[in-house]
């Protein structure tokens, strides 16, 4: 895979090279009469320094479609190019120093590690790559500065997912993919969270996915793509992107 | 089958390979448990039929010479059922085949009719025919099978410095020489000496003994003292030299085999239930992971109507489930060793039938012991499973919570990576946990300690015995004490360089009321070949006053130097002498007493005599110095030390190999069990932890480092631990084989240390990539999803 470097300028989208290129993308879980189609011909590029929302009901394929681009799981049939470099087609070793270089993940759940304080869970991750930022500078990016020595027992929600956005782009990855990053969070926590991914998208030049339920959301992304049973139905482009605290609650 | 059962078997089947670790484990002490004791049930059952049998006698004495009109006189101590005499005497002999002179023991058998006492068991052959035939000896079978020899062959001994060719009548077994040793010596030495026997009238008239005996062996009355046939029996042997009459405890085939059960009936019990507390451990975490996982399913099952013993007994009947397999390995594997063990026997005892006999009681014990361990195990988590609320049930387990590990909270925390702090946290958010891991692990490093500390002794001994104390290369002596210039023919003989008297006398030492028979050493004061050596492995120099005892036997007479013994002489004219203990030696086998042996001629006030002489022979002559000690009349037996110490090098080698293997077997079982199974719960535990990290760019190396980083940890702590523990358990018993007869010092090598080390570490490591690679089947995708 071609060397990641770290995205840094904002560019507007269309001058740059796309970072995904994916085109007749199909996921098929299972076999025979219990196959699952999750995703049926999805062709998508998206940019460097972009902001996208994913929206979709449940079960449309979104979650599907952000572990193909997060190299968690290999496409059934179509191309998925990160940066011109097959990534549908690569294999296990590829696709972990893929994630550790390029990805950045926040889930619905945290998923923090429960032995580790908050610096520490971020710290586990600049260990592994290549000019990481500090975990002090990543969590102060979040709004966390003060709680850097909590286990993850000892913090909120919000804060438990705010440690999990500061460990995502602590790696400083070209790609921050978040799943339901606020589903589990009450919509003021919920705003802080968002605050936190938008700022690192706008500060750090990350292209970032976000799937959400939310279809108020939609307005902070540069654009928003609506997929429903495992199809793109729908693509809008917002003319001018909204900050979170404008956000029509 | 209820559904809740297929359940189970369902369950099972996915837990096999932690189950089967499990049960493993508990197969290793129920082998143990099962192996010893039936091997204590075989020794004392072949034993006891043996000496009932063949009336092996109770009491025995040894003497100079006496009438055999005695016997009527002896026969009416009071408590005295049955009484033998007869006449045993030490031979040199000539065996085909062998180029050095072996040392024979002949006993005479009864002149007309059966023998009252110690009666033969003959393997093949019959008894030899004195009044017909000339010239016909039975052998015993643990020197014919060393030799090869049958009925029919022939042998050549030199009886009262004639040598005559004799003619074997059969092999025989008699339970005076269960366990067949040359004197004193630790070990048996089946090459170089053998027990034979042949008629009395032949063996008497070869010694002008006839009408004479100089052995007994006598029974007790039901109820009879011991104590006062003994002191009875010495006061009437006294006039004719009597060497003072022992009991069984004192005889030295029965003490080795009572001394064999000792050491068995101590690995009995200690052992098997320590493993069988890693089993019931290992239970434990394995039943309380499995119902912290299925949580929702019994508040299910409760909330259905499934009553608490219900759910109880379904939990029950998994870890009952163990049991069995583990009952069925471990008695299985237990009777294969306990076999192998028998074999191995054979080397050491001679039973006319010595079988391998399963002990049904101690199985059943067992079976018991093992259900209650892993009962013990289980209950706690099924307890815990059935109080749980159904509602309380069907919500997740609350996240765990941790906090900096202790180092850290020292200040340690700079040094440590996020890797290294999360099995620093994880192990003392479970303290109890991690120490019986812990625990578990050191025990099997400590298992493997033991026999190699054995074989480490042994070759201690073996090398104090022949490079330090007894140098000579062959120890020769005479028939009878001689005047102390036969050094000179010994000094003539082809070959032979150096050449040392000794005298050795029978004496009673006593002081305060304890007393020990045993042969008194007459020794240059300072020899050369033949020395004596104190703890230190110094050489002592014998005073000119004095005596110097082994420091087992001042332990016995707790005595010290300074103090006084009484020696009570046992041969010729009896005499009493208070003795100063001039300095203690140290020896490994019997109880030793040595004198200079100018002193010790003038408290016989015999003159100058000697027993015999310690030799060093020049290579080169070897051959020609053995052609020349085969014809020699006036020699009774020439001991060839390195013949000797081949011998015991074998047969340790042989015995300890097995032991060794054996415990490797366990050790290994036990590190690779409780290790694979701590990762196995581990991995389920923190599934997600792991798949996160997988999900966030590590390696499964990495991730696989993360898992086992606790283990490591452990281990560790495990391993110096387990090498404390291991020196503790060897020291023990080792301390438990210290008996007169025999002892071993505690030797711990650097390499028992290592190799127990590499064993251990080397399973660990293993058993923990066996599990490692389930990280493999780890849901990335799964691990994103909510918690709900
Ligand atoms: N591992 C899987 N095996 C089988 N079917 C799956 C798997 N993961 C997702 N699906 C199915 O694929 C479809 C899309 O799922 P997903 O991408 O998770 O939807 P969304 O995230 O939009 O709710 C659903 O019908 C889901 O049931
Ligand atoms: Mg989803």
């Amino acid at each position: 895979m071609p060397p990641v470097e770290p995205s840094s300028l904002v560019l507007p989208a269309v001058e740059r090279e796309p970072v995904f290129q994916v085109r007749d993308l199909a996921r098929i879980y299972g076999e025979g009469t219990a196959a699952v189609t999750a995703l049926r011909g999805v062709d998508l590029d998206l940019f460097p320094g972009e902001l996208i929302v994913l929206l979709g009901a449940s079960g449309s394929g979104k979650s599907t479609l952000l572990n193909q681009l997060g190299g968690l799981d290999s496409p059934t049939r179509g191309t998925l190019l990160y940066r011109g470099w097959n990534l549908g087609a690569a294999d296990e070793a590829d696709l972990t120093r893929f994630r550790r270089d390029a990805v950045g993940f926040v889930f619905q759940a945290y998923n923090l590690i429960p032995s580790l304080t908050a610096r520490e869970n971020v710290a586990l991750i600049t260990e592994i790559c290549r000019d990481p930022m500090a975990p002090e500078e990543a969590l102060t990016l979040v709004g966390l500065g003060e709680r850097m020595d909590h286990f993850p027992a000892q913090l909120s929600g919000g804060e438990q997912q705010r440690v999990a956005i500061a460990r995502a782009i602590a790696k400083r990855p070209a790609v921050l993919l978040c799943d339901e990053p606020t589903g589990a969070l009450d919509v003021r926590t919920g705003i802080t969270v968002l605050e936190a991914i938008e700022r690192s998208n706008r500060e750090l030049g990350t292209l970032a996915v976000i799937i959400t339920h939310n279809a108020i959301l939609a307005d902070m992304a540069d654009r928003v793509f609506t997929l429903s049973d495992g199809r793109i139905v729908n693509e809008r482009t917002n003319a001018r992107r909204g900050s979170v605290s404008e956000l029509a609650w | 089958m209820s559904l809740l059962d297929r359940k189970l078997l369902r369950d099972l089947r996915a837990l096999k390979s932690q189950a089967l670790a499990v049960a493993l484990v508990m197969a290793c002490g129920l082998a143990m448990m099962i192996m010893t004791r039936s091997l204590i049930l075989s020794l004392e059952t072949a034993r006891d039929t043996y000496y009932g049998q063949n009336h092996f006698a109770e009491i025995f004495a040894r003497l100079k010479r006496a009438p055999n009109a005695l016997r009527e006189q002896l026969a009416a101590i009071p408590g005295v059922a049955a009484v033998e005499t007869s006449i045993a005497i030490q031979v040199t002999l000539d065996v085909p085949g062998l180029a050095e002179p072996a040392v024979g023991l002949i006993n005479s058998l009864p002149e007309r009719g059966e023998a009252r006492l110690n009666r033969l068991y003959f393997r093949s052959g019959r008894l030899p025919l004195g009044q017909t035939t000339h010239g016909e000896l039975a052998v015993s079978e643990a020197f014919a099978d060393a030799h090869g020899l049958k009925p029919g062959d022939t042998l050549a001994a030199i009886l009262n410095g004639t040598k005559q060719t004799f003619r074997l009548s059969g092999i025989a077994l008699s339970p005076e020489f269960v366990f067949e040793a040359p004197p004193g010596a630790a070990l048996p030495d089946n090459k170089t000496y053998g027990v034979f026997w042949m008629p009395y009238r032949e063996l008497a008239t070869a010694f002008q003994l006839y009408g004479a005996f100089n052995a007994l062996a006598l029974t007790l009355a039901p109820g009879a003292s011991e104590g006062a046939v003994i002191a009875a029996v010495d006061r009437l042997l006294a006039p004719y030299g009597g060497r003072g009459a022992y009991g069984r405890e004192n005889h030295p085939s029965h003490r080795r085999v009572e001394d064999e059960i000792r050491v068995l009936q101590g690995l009995s019990v200690a052992f098997p239930l320590v493993f069988l507390g890693v089993a019931a451990f290992m239970t434990n975490s394995v039943m309380s992971r499995q119902i912290a996982l299925q949580r929702e399913q019994i508040a299910m099952l409760k909330a259905c109507g499934f009553s608490n013993a219900q759910v109880g007994a379904h939990y029950f009947k998994f870890s009952l489930a163990i049991v069995v397999v583990g009952v069925a390995l471990g008695t299985l594997a237990g009777v294969m060793l306990g076999r192998r063990l028998v074999e191995m026997y054979h080397l050491f005892f001679r039973f006319p039938r010595l079988e391998f006999l399963l002990d049904t009681r101690v199985l059943f014990a067992a079976v018991f012991v093992s259900a209650l361990a892993a009962f013990a195990g289980v209950a706690g988590a099924v307890r815990r499973a059935v109080r749980l609320p159904p509602a309380e049930a069907m919500r997740p387990e609350a996240p765990a919570s941790y906090r900096p590990a202790y180092a850290e909270r020292l200040g340690a925390a700079r040094w440590f990576t996020p890797s290294f702090r999360m099995a620093l946290r994880n192990i003392e958010r479970r303290p109890v946990r991690g120490a019986l891991t812990c625990l578990a692990l050191a025990l099997a490093t400590a298992i493997l300690i033991v026999p190699n500390s054995f074989r480490d002794g042994i070759g201690h001994v073996i090398d104090f015995q022949w490079d330090i104390v007894q140098r000579q290369t062959v120890t020769m002596s005479l028939v009878e004490p001689g005047p102390a210039r036969a050094i000179a023919d010994f000094r003539h003989l082809p070959g032979v360089v150096l050449a040392e008297p000794f005298r050795y006398v029978a004496v009673e030492l006593r002081a305060g009321p304890v007393t020990r028979r045993l042969l008194l050493q007459g020794l240059l004061e300072r020899g050369t070949l033949n020395r004596v050596i104190d703890a230190h492995s110094q050489q002592l120099t014998l005073p000119a006053r004095g005596i110097v005892i082994s420091g087992k036997l001042a332990e016995i007479l707790h005595v010290k130097p300074g103090d006084e013994v009484i020696a009570k002489v046992l041969e010729g004219e009896e005499r009493e002498l208070a003795v100063p203990v001039a300095g203690l030696a140290e020896d490994f086998a019997g109880t030793a007493a040595y004198m200079e042996l100018h002193a010790l001629n003038r408290l016989l006030l015999e003159g100058d005599r000697i027993n015999g002489a310690h030799l060093a022979v020049d290579g080169s002559r070897w051959d020609e110095f053995l052609r020349a000690t085969k014809a020699t009349p006036r020699s009774a037996g020439v001991v060839i030390k390195n013949l000797i110490r081949e011998g015991f090098r074998k047969t340790t080698a042989e015995s300890i190999g097995l032991l060794q293997k054996m415990y490797m077997l366990f050790a290994t079982i036990v590190a690779f069990g409780i290790i694979y199974n701590s990762a196995r719960i581990s991995l389920s535990e923190r599934a997600r932890e792991l798949a996160t990290l997988r999900v966030l760019g590590f390696t499964r190396g990495e991730v696989g480092a993360v898992l086992v980083g606790e283990l490591v940890l452990l281990t560790l702590v495990a391993l110096p631990l387990g090498l404390v523990l291991g020196s503790g358990f060897a020291s023990g018993i080792i301390a438990s084989v210290n008996t007169e007869t025999v002892r071993l010092p505690l030797v711990l090598t650097a390499s028992n240390y290592a190799f127990a080390v590499l064993v251990v570490a080397l399973a660990s490591a293993l058993s923990a990539l066996f599990a490692a690679r389930k990280l493999a089947e780890i849901d990335l995708v799964g691990a994103l999803k909510a918690l709900d």
